[in-house]
């Protein structure tokens, strides 16, 4: 087991590494210049260049990127170019509300998924597995814009129990910060929920089929035992596995979700920082992602062997 | 240790308070709702400096923050604010001004005379009028704390007027520590003497952006007009929240979480009208102006009969139309200095009078010897009234016989794009469309894209030397009405030689909740004299 962490640690650092060379090149070489943003307008090209002097962007590319490379190899991952704030100090303030509504929303999904995943597979073929498919077919199906914006006409403009937009620090008590979010994680969890609450039906159906479920069933196992003993337990690394693919495309993708309720979060960070032509934060936010997505994976991959003992390494 | 219920309740307990205590403290220190204003505004605040940049947000922010020595009243004429009086020596050459008493910047110390010497040097290093002032400037010489001068080599008649403008970059008063600063590198520190006080540990980068009340600012006793007179704040605190979905800051405003939307989806407004407690309201009289540049550099647009033909073949009303719908929000404009501004004339119109017509501008086409080469037109997909103006405009010119190739992108691509001076396709460019705030156009020497100085000038790069010989006569009229006729002589120059063209000006209306004395005026929005309910 040792040895494959070793492994897999090492193959983060050259993946990471990849990363990190193929998105400095990327956004060089796309168009857009940070230093015409930043002078405005009505800049004359003298101005516009002289802020490309004055932020180095008119060094060659190598130098651009010896530079780049030996600060993230100290730790350090660059300053914002418009506004001089460390990078790492932006992806510290976007995290917090990022990985509330990531984590709000996981417990969402997989509470309400796993449950009716369990229960479709249990009445498979017969109308609540088929009414509980076709609503995780619909939730599948739904634009998240378009949940989100039905949820705020329902519950925050016309019942008005609900904030419409906006993110309150945790700091600022309990009770405003849940409120908050509320409407995101039902809007995000939707799509989870039916992706989670498939993958359950299928795993669990399996299960179902296999010769010492139908022993125990001749033995006279309560059903309730059955299911959540044995059919579940078996059928975990699948539906571990979607969680973890979730939890990761969670944390990075949630830009529309942030976006329709004014969350200022990782996606919002990115996004602008994209049509600001902000390459430090682009290149920063990309690098970090890169290792949780790593490491996301690794976790679910060490978990098989928890939930299965037949796994090894 | 065993836990007993009692024990469970009191670390149950003891928990809950720790959490809570933050949100105690800070609603001890946070204003009321009804006394904290929030509005969306048209974009993100990026940068603080507004003298390292012309973007209009950075100027808003430091309209709250800084003050100015002048300001403008609803004629634009200047008008003392920092200065209590001031003088212009009998040779019109030294300019002498006093600083009103009271003034003091947010960290308690008094604004002095080197402060706005420096404030005044930093500009000048940036701004188009502050440059032309500082190319004629003999000396600045501070005479004691609250008395300096400006000493011009010869007369000059806009030193005042320069210091008042309120459009991009705006002479605003730093400290002389951070007026000092490199003008190409960004200030790091925002300390004023301005109605408002930036509230730097409230502020969410991206989301949120804090002014307290400044409760030492002395405003002046005159009622507040534009950027002069008493700027007195009505509420504690002003919140910029950005955004940046456009329907959920209508969803906002509708359920009473925001007071203001400055540019609120056009496609939107109609959600709004029906709403009691929502008005809409056009701010910014002037409007904006939105225009067409032309490359000088490379056929076609190197020929005078070319540029012509832009002028005859673009329908402003169709291309406005795309855009804002409802005629109420947008005209045509004739004049080189936008419409509604001092300098707007009548000189040289008749194409706009006949316009559009595609068989002029088939015949001017022809004329100009154009072979049929691809004329290469930016287009910003992400800016709807650049997208729509790019997708008829090239139409049109199809129409009239150009071979245009529409090259899609973002406006950040475009930007770059721009200042390419290779020819188009060897990645330069023909046509670009970009708009601008009507009052900057109305002053024919601090808006770069005035100028016709050839290739040391604005991204089109006209060149035109009797056009530069009015600028300079313009920037040195003694009189209003000596600089309206040389306005006339600009317009009529320019519309003969098309330094570029115009597609419409537009008059987009705030959505306000239950706020009144909001001041309009362009390119800021005071926050002083507004009352909320």
């Amino acid at each position: 087991m040792l040895s494959y962490l070793v492994q897999r640690l090492a193959s983060t650092i050259l993946v990471m590494t990849l990363v990190g060379i193929f998105v400095f090149l990327l956004l060089h070489l796309s168009a857009g210049d940070p230093a015409a943003i930043i002078a405005g307008d009505y800049a004359t090209p003298q101005q516009i260049l002289a802020i490309r002097q004055r932020l180095g962007l008119d060094d060659p590319l190598l130098v651009q990127f010896g530079r780049w490379a030996l600060r993230v190899v100290q730790g350090d991952l660059g300053v914002s170019i418009f506004t001089s704030t460390p990078v790492s100090t932006l992806i510290l303030q976007r995290m917090e509300p990022t990985l509330s509504v990531a984590v709000l929303t996981m417990i969402f999904a997989v509470s309400i998924a796993v449950t009716l995943g369990v229960l479709a597979a249990w009445k498979a073929g017969r109308p609540v597995d088929r009414l509980l498919m076709g609503f995780s077919v619909l939730g599948f199906s739904m634009p998240t814009f378009v949940v989100g914006y039905c949820l705020i006409y329902v519950f925050a403009i016309e019942l008005r129990w609900l904030p419409v937009q906006g993110y309150r620090p945790i700091m600022d008590g309990i009770g405003p910060w849940f409120l908050h979010l509320i409407l995101p994680t039902i809007t995000l969890g939707l799509a989870y929920v039916a992706l989670i609450a498939r993958m359950t039906r299928a795993s669990v159906q399996e299960v179902l089929e296999e010769d010492y479920i139908r022993t125990a069933n001749a033995k006279g196992v309560p059903a309730r035992t059955m299911l959540m003993k044995h059919a579940l337990k078996n059928a975990g690394v699948p539906i571990i596995t979607v969680i973890g693919i979730g939890v990761a495309l969670l944390i990075g993708g949630v830009v529309i979700t942030e976006t329709v309720f004014n969350i200022p979060g990782i996606g919002r960070l990115v996004v602008d920082a994209i049509s600001k032509r902000d390459y430090p934060i682009i290149q920063g936010v990309i690098l970090v992602f890169s290792g949780i997505y790593v490491l996301i994976n690794l976790a679910v991959d060490l978990s098989y062997s928890l939930i299965d003992p037949r796994i090894r390494h | 240790m065993t836990t007993t219920r009692r024990r469970f309740v009191q670390g149950g307990l003891a928990t809950g308070a720790a959490l809570a205590a933050p949100a105690t403290i800070r609603a001890q220190t946070t204003p009321s709702a009804a006394r904290t204003l929030k509005a969306v505004l048209h974009g993100d605040l990026r940068v603080f400096d507004p003298i390292w940049t012309t973007a209009n947000m950075t100027s808003y922010h430091a309209g709250m923050v800084y003050d100015t020595l002048f300001g403008v009243n609803d004629k634009f004429e200047p008008q003392p604010q920092m200065v209590s009086k001031w003088s212009l020596s009998d040779d019109r050459k030294t300019y002498t001004f006093e600083l009103r008493d009271g003034l003091r910047f947010t960290d308690g110390t008094p604004v002095t005379a080197k402060d706005c010497v420096a404030s005044i040097r930093r500009w000048g290093a940036r701004d188009g009028g502050g440059q032309h002032m500082m190319a004629r400037l003999a000396d600045t010489p501070v005479k004691d704390d609250k008395t300096f001068q400006i000493v011009m080599k010869e007369p000059y008649g806009l030193v005042v007027e320069w210091l008042a403008k309120a459009a991009t970059n705006v002479c605003y008063i730093m400290r002389e520590k951070e007026a000092g600063t490199d003008p190409n590198q960004q200030i790091s520190t925002i300390i004023g003497s301005g109605p408002f006080v930036f509230n730097e540990s409230a502020v969410v980068q991206g989301q949120r952006y804090v002014y307290d009340k400044n409760a030492n600012y002395v405003p002046r006793s005159e009622p507040a007009v534009m950027t002069s007179g008493g700027k007195v704040v009505n509420v504690d605190r002003v919140v910029y929240e950005n955004i940046a979905d456009e329907a959920t800051a209508i969803a906002a405003i509708r359920a009473g979480e925001i007071d203001m939307i400055e540019y609120p989806n056009v496609d939107l407004l109609d959600s709004l009208a029906g709403e009691k407690d929502i008005k809409l309201e056009v701010l910014n009289k002037q409007g904006q102006l939105g225009w067409a540049r032309v490359n000088w550099l490379h056929p076609p647009f190197n020929n005078v009969k070319a540029r012509q033909a832009m002028l005859h073949l673009i329908h402003p009303t169709e291309v406005m139309k795309a855009t804002f719908g409802d005629e109420k929000y947008f005209r045509g404009c004739s004049s080189l200095f936008g419409m509604g501004t001092p300098m707007e004339n009548d000189a040289n119109i008749d194409w706009f009078k006949g316009a559009p017509n595609i068989e002029k501008a088939k015949q001017l086409v022809k004329e100009s010897g154009y072979d049929g080469r691809p004329v290469v037109v930016l287009q910003a997909t992400n800016i709807a009234y650049m997208n729509n103006a790019a997708n008829l405009i090239a139409q049109w010119m199809r129409q009239a016989g150009f071979n245009v190739s529409l090259q899609a992108s973002d406006w950040g691509a475009v930007v770059t794009r721009r200042a390419v001076k290779a020819a188009p396709d060897q990645g330069g460019w023909n046509v670009f469309f970009t708009s601008g705030s009507v009052n900057a156009f109305g002053n024919p020497v601090s808006l770069s894209g005035h100028a016709a100085n050839g290739e040391k000038g604005w991204f089109g790069w006209p060149n035109n030397e009797l056009h530069e010989q009015l600028r300079d006569k313009w920037a040195g009229a003694q009189s209003d009405a000596e600089r309206k006729q040389i306005a006339r002589d600009i317009q009529q120059n320019a519309w003969d030689f098309v330094p570029h063209a115009y597609f419409g000006q537009w008059f987009q209306p705030a959505a306000l909740r239950n706020l009144t004395g909001l001041i309009g005026m362009p390119e800021l929005i005071p926050f002083w004299n507004v009352k909320k309910g």
